[in-house]
């Protein structure tokens, strides 16, 4: 139901770290606004599509991947180039759309997992802090994915109880029971982890 | 936190991408689709209170960022947090927070129902909205240089249909207080 966006693959993006990706998409973030030339964006536009096609992301799922951002920064390029200027509208989309390429870059060459094992780690000076407990997050995140579907069959059930006594079906309707029924699970699950020691202190 | 309050807030946080998941909801009388996940800043503050309610957005967004298609119509990766956007999507967690400040102040579980739905209406006006779009714009403006007051006025479209889900937002949060209370309340 949650299909990862990672794509298999052995590219050099692949094989470099987490940490890396994250800092050069960082520092490009950073450097997309050192300039204020279209022309020197339009390049690193080109070039980041260049890396994006090296991941290995079919063409079909990189339209669908990058379609809404693409739309969304369309969209603010636009008003920008109307409230502005038109050069300033250009600059506005090249920026984002080399973020763009890259983020989604980092995205499919990333495995989850390795991408949890180093917010984790990240995480760990704020441990020491005692603002955080690292490892809740990874429990946490494993609760969602555990009930995403059990939510998804709650709700269609509750969808055919309604067609099956007649009643017009109305997401609206099934809102506060699809919540209700949910949440009340939380003390069950919640003695559940504790009983098995899943959270140490 | 205790084990509880980690629990509801991933319950939360997979509500949220389920309502994502299930066909947008059509009124009779709006010509758009409403779609469910974009209630989910003002339902996680009205239902959860605002740590609790913060802490699921921030999980989603954890999610996001590590590749998983959780927002609606199957869209996730960092590139969704890159856009010019991602102010609303940090403006999710402070708008998130702020209603449910503002809903654990004012709506208390002996008052009247009427009185309950104006207080939840009210605080998803004020975080679900207010806070959620100031954030976004304020990031808007600052990225593309455009004014404040003209990435403001972006916003006006979609003020009609989200002052429309605050008061459905309202309804569902005094119904699931009334049917399982867990708002926290503060004096």
């Amino acid at each position: 139901m949650l299909k990862s966006l990672h794509v298999e693959g052995t590219t050099l993006l692949h094989r470099l770290s987490v940490r890396t990706k994250l800092a050069v998409l960082f520092a490009a973030s950073l450097a997309v606004f050192l300039t204020v030339d279209p022309f020197v964006l339009g390049g690193a536009v080109l070039l980041s599509a260049l890396v994006f096609a090296t991941v290995g992301v079919s063409f079909s799922q990189a339209v669908s991947r990058l379609a809404w951002p693409l739309v969304s920064i369309g969209l603010v390029a636009g008003a920008t180039a109307f409230f502005e200027t038109p050069v300033h509208g250009l600059v506005v989309l090249f920026r984002f759309a080399t973020l763009i390429l890259l983020a989604a870059t980092v995205t499919a060459s990333t495995e989850v997992g390795d991408f949890m094992e180093e917010i984790t780690r990240l995480m760990m000076p704020f441990e020491r802090l005692g603002l955080v407990n690292a490892a809740d997050i990874g429990l946490a995140l494993g609760l969602v994915l555990r009930f995403v579907p059990e939510i998804a069959t709650r709700y269609e059930s509750l969808r055919e109880a309604h067609a099956a006594r007649g009643l017009p079906v109305r997401p609206l309707k099934m809102l506060a029971p699809l919540i209700i029924l949910t949440l009340k699970d939380a003390d069950m699950i919640a003695m559940a982890i504790d009983a098995r020691g899943l959270r140490r202190h | 936190m205790s084990t509880r309050d980690l629990v509801l807030t991933a319950l939360f946080t997979a509500i949220i991408i389920v309502l994502g998941i299930i066909p947008p909801i059509t009124l009779a009388f709006v010509p758009v689709p409403i779609t469910a996940q974009s209630m989910g800043v003002m339902l996680a503050g009205c239902i959860i209170g605002a740590k609790r309610g913060a802490l699921a957005y921030l999980l989603l967004i954890l999610m996001v960022a590590v590749g998983l298609p959780v927002l609606s119509g199957g869209r996730g990766g960092l590139a969704v947090l890159a856009g010019p956007t991602g102010g609303y999507i940090a403006g999710w967690v402070v708008g998130t927070f702020v209603t449910g400040l503002v809903a654990e102040r004012i709506v208390r579980e002996t008052q009247g129902g009427a009185r309950q739905i104006a207080g939840f209406f009210l605080a998803s006006i004020i975080g679900g909205i207010g806070v959620v779009y100031l954030m976004g714009t304020i990031w808007l403006a600052i990225n593309t240089g455009m004014g404040f007051v003209a990435a403001l006025s972006a916003n006006a479209v979609f003020l009609p249909g989200d002052i429309l889900k605050a008061g459905i937002a309202a309804l569902a949060a005094r119904a699931v207080l009334v049917g399982y209370p867990l708002l926290p309340q503060r004096s």
